[in-house]
């Protein structure tokens, strides 16, 4: 039996799509909608914003299709019968495995025998295949795409495509459109211990240092908040770090990325070696020193620290919406009077506002077979009703008006018919949405407009979201697409030096390392190629803006 | 019994002491793993768990044998096991017995050819293209020819194959027995021992097996089960799906991977003691030649 690592695939994939990259030199021919004249059939003609697709002949296309693990694929879900009477589309799906999608992906994609609709891709994985000529630069074709266009115009979302786009200046990938950032991870609270200790919801992280001592002058044998989500390769405390980098400006833990754009300097920088790193190393170390912070939530398992919030140990830990409820709610429930809530996420120097780069969700490459179908107008009319028309999503993620909901989002009159669960929604009920009726599933509904999120939230979560969308989304860094060498040489320098960044990261903020010495750990960045990369990034950010503005 | 001597009676006592205790580690983690797939969430969560199952629950076994998808895989699992195991086991003792000839011209090359495989090949995607262009992907054949010979299995064959007195083939080809003959009347009775060692290692590897299932099939129905149990299980420990944390959801989370090592463990443990006595002489015979 062959026995395959991901090296080898990449290997595999690398030289599969060079190969292929030498015989794609050849043809020039860039699509453009003018030249889509023998493609039309089944198309509609004027198709526009707000109009139901319907194919004027029945169409069938191939798709790629992520068999989850929590609702298997099923041939006969009601959702594909119904897709087939709105718009007279029947989808062909090869099944695979979440397990191995992504792997699976690159196979076929490589070997030229890919379906022509691709989803569930996430960004930057589509960069592996634009050179193989595999896929198709769908920039050229969004003028089919009136709800696409539209969303991305209300949305002001623009310069967050222009962050996916390649050297060429056309991006690869049809990605998920959010509306609105959606914060779903913060901390979460035992509000019973604040009401005891008559504490108020901290603002600002420093007012949750204040919290914090409080809550350690009541019970000085404890770590108030004893972290978790700590798995390799990242430092560990991965969502304290991220939440608390963002709100300094930079990123860490989970939200690690090695380049920040510094908008004022109009330049990239190493996110490592900014002092809003420091900054934030300062704050994780001071919550350390005072003995708020336990040591170990850096190392220890989430089910070690569960137990820590569980027996009482702890009043602080990580959350999101779903943890709440489903671990840390029932973790206390043998807690006397215990109560946990989510907390508003606490605001730091970078003000009142959420990153903006997280509004794009993962998309869909289209194959380059797609561009010889006769149907290729209709393909990407029928791709554009149903990922991004409101009517699309909605009947993806909710399913038929009448039948399995009723009401609106928009006016919040929506509801789930009670014969059928999902999620924390009727719990009691038989039939299952994603299981049975194959509805908000992850390949079709993503994305959209903040009504339709809220519509899967509980009036807990939609008070948090509620807050959490007045604050202001911070503008998101320009492109600076790299050539396939940079991209290379960037690659070996990038893993060096992000290990170099993780084990300090632990080591400054356990105190293991002063951070007095954070001159000297920024001199060991440079030595290790930090200033060279910010160089080259650079470069690539002023190439892309001569070339294409 | 006679003439057994104090000393002797305390090495046995002491003998099955040490093998008792061999018995207990190497049974502890089948039984621990058949404890967990029956107890509770949260009582597996916080480790209480040793060998005897906690807050009996068996939504998981609910779960996964009430999925209409998991029998199909089974039965194509058992499916594809048997005939890859038995074209493996004919191709694999024809490729054996010939080499094994000495007066073959031309033996060494066959045997570099055999050999310069197992260190070099064709790479993923090459294979994928080759497997896709004659035809075979979402055929069983798929799963079967590219795994149908195993180098190592045929060196471990050849090796016996040559141990065996050249004397009794002489004395078969004496008696007019001719090529084909020999083998199926002399060479393969006296080799049962190593076709079972053969049976277990591919049986085993075709049982285990997901990657031929996983690639070249692009149908559910299709898939051996060790595809949909590896779904099942990267399901519930990565948690990519944010939205389905039921309380199902967790209790299958806690307890699947025992559940799934338990099921798919059962059958092919089941072979062993069969083939066991075989396996072990097999093995020893193909080392020690001459």
């Amino acid at each position: 039996m062959i026995q395959l690592t991901r090296r080898h695939l990449l290997t595999a994939a690398g030289a599969a799509a060079v190969a292929a990259g030498l015989s794609a030199c050849s043809d020039d021919g860039e699509g453009s909608t003018e030249g889509l004249d023998g493609k039309r059939a089944g198309a509609m003609e004027g198709f526009k914003a707000g109009d139901q697709f319907k194919a004027t002949e029945p169409l069938s296309f191939s798709i790629m299709m992520l068999s989850n693990q929590a609702y298997p694929y099923k041939a006969d879900w009601p959702f594909f019968k119904e897709l087939t009477a709105r718009t007279n589309v029947t989808l062909e799906s090869t099944a695979v495995p979440g397990s191995d999608y992504n792997q699976k992906r690159s196979v076929v994609v490589s070997a030229g025998d890919a379906p022509m609709i691709i989803p569930k891709t996430y960004h930057p994985d589509e960069e592996a295949f634009i050179a193989g000529g595999a896929i198709l630069p769908v920039s050229d074709y969004v003028d089919l795409m009136p709800h696409f266009k539209d969303k991305v115009a209300r949305w002001n979302l623009q310069a967050n495509l222009d962050g996916f786009k390649a050297e060429d200046g056309k991006y690869y990938l049809l990605p998920g459109l959010h509306e609105n950032t959606w914060q779903d991870y913060s901390l979460a609270v035992r509000t019973d211990v604040m009401e005891k200790l008559k504490l108020t919801a901290p603002t600002t992280w420093d007012d949750l240092t204040g919290v914090l001592r409080e809550m350690k002058k009541a019970y000085p044998d404890q770590y108030p908040l004893s972290d978790r989500w700590s798995t390799p390769p990242q430092p560990g405390a991965n969502n304290l770090f991220n939440l608390v980098g963002t709100s300094y400006g930079t990123r860490a833990g989970w939200g690690w990325n090695p380049m920040e754009w510094d908008a004022t300097a109009a330049r990239f920088v190493y996110s490592g070696s900014m002092d809003q790193y420091r900054q934030t190393l300062e704050y994780v170390h001071n919550l350390v020193k005072e003995g708020l912070l336990d040591p170990e939530s850096f190392t220890q398992t989430d089910d070690v620290a569960r137990q820590k919030f569980a027996t009482g140990k702890s009043f602080v830990m990580s959350c999101n919406a779903q943890t709440l409820v489903n671990e840390a709610r029932k973790d206390i429930a043998k807690l006397p009077g215990a109560k946990v809530a989510k907390m508003i996420l606490p605001i730091g120097p970078a003000g009142a506002t959420l990153p903006g780069h997280t509004r794009l969700e993962n998309g869909i490459m289209i194959s380059k077979k797609a561009l010889e179908s006769k149907n290729f107008v209709a393909m990407m009319q029928f791709i554009d009703w149903l990922w991004y028309s409101d009517a699309g999503l909605m009947f993806s993620k909710w399913g038929i008006e009448g039948q399995t909901y009723t009401g609106k989002v928009d006016d919040g009159s929506f509801k789930l018919d009670p014969g059928i669960k999902w999620a924390g929604l009727n719990p009691d009920a038989t039939k299952d949405l994603q299981v049975d009726y194959g509805f908000f599933n992850g390949v079709f509904a993503y994305g959209g407009s903040t009504a339709m999120l809220n519509s899967q939230f509980s009036e807990e979560e939609k008070a948090f979201q509620a807050e959490m969308n007045k604050r202001e989304i911070r503008p998101v860094a320009p492109p600076a697409p790299l050539t396939i060498e940079e991209r290379e040489q960037v690659t070996l320098w990038d893993s060096a030096l992000k290990d170099h960044v993780f084990q300090n990261t632990l080591k400054f903020a356990l105190g293991q390392r002063p951070l007095s010495e954070w001159d000297a750990y920024v001199k060991e960045l440079e030595g290790k190629n930090a200033t060279k990369y910010v160089d080259i990034v650079n470069k690539a950010y002023e190439r892309y803006k001569k070339a294409h503005g | 019994m006679v003439g057994v001597t104090r000393g002797y009676r305390v090495f046995q006592t002491v003998n099955g002491f040490v093998l008792a205790i061999v018995v207990a580690v190497t049974l502890f983690p089948f039984i621990h793993v058949l404890a967990r797939s029956f107890s509770g969430e949260q009582e597996i969560r916080s480790g209480q768990v040793s060998i005897w199952p906690k807050g009996f629950n068996v939504t998981t076994y609910e779960k996964v044998m009430s999925d209409p998808i998991f029998w199909v895989n089974y039965r194509n699992t058992v499916f594809y096991t048997v005939v890859a195991t038995a074209i493996a086991l004919v191709l694999t003792t024809c490729y054996a017995y010939v080499l094994s000839k000495k007066h073959l011209k031309g033996r060494g090359l066959l045997v570099g050819i055999a050999v310069f495989t197992m260190f070099f090949n064709g790479g993923l995607i090459p294979n994928y293209v080759l497997v896709s262009s004659l035809g075979l992907r979402n055929t069983l054949w798929a799963i079967v020819l590219p795994n149908a010979i195993s180098v190592f299995n045929v060196l471990v064959m050849k090796a016996f194959f040559e141990s065996l007195p050249v004397e009794l083939e002489e004395a078969a080809a004496v008696d007019g027995s001719g090529t084909y003959g020999t083998l199926l009347r002399i060479v393969l009775p006296l080799s049962k021992a190593v076709l079972a060692t053969m049976l277990l290692f591919y049986a085993v590897s075709f049982w285990n097996s997901w990657f031929a299932g996983f690639l070249y099939m692009d149908r559910q129905e299709l898939f051996p089960v060790t595809v949909y149990l590896r779904n099942l299980i990267a399901g519930a420990t990565s948690g990519t799906d944010n939205t389905a944390t039921s309380e199902a959801a967790l209790q299958i989370a806690a307890s699947i991977q025992a559940v799934t090592i338990v099921l798919i463990m059962l059958p092919i443990m089941l072979v062993y003691p069969f083939i066991q006595r075989y396996f072990v002489s097999g093995v020893m015979l193909g080392a020690v030649k001459g």
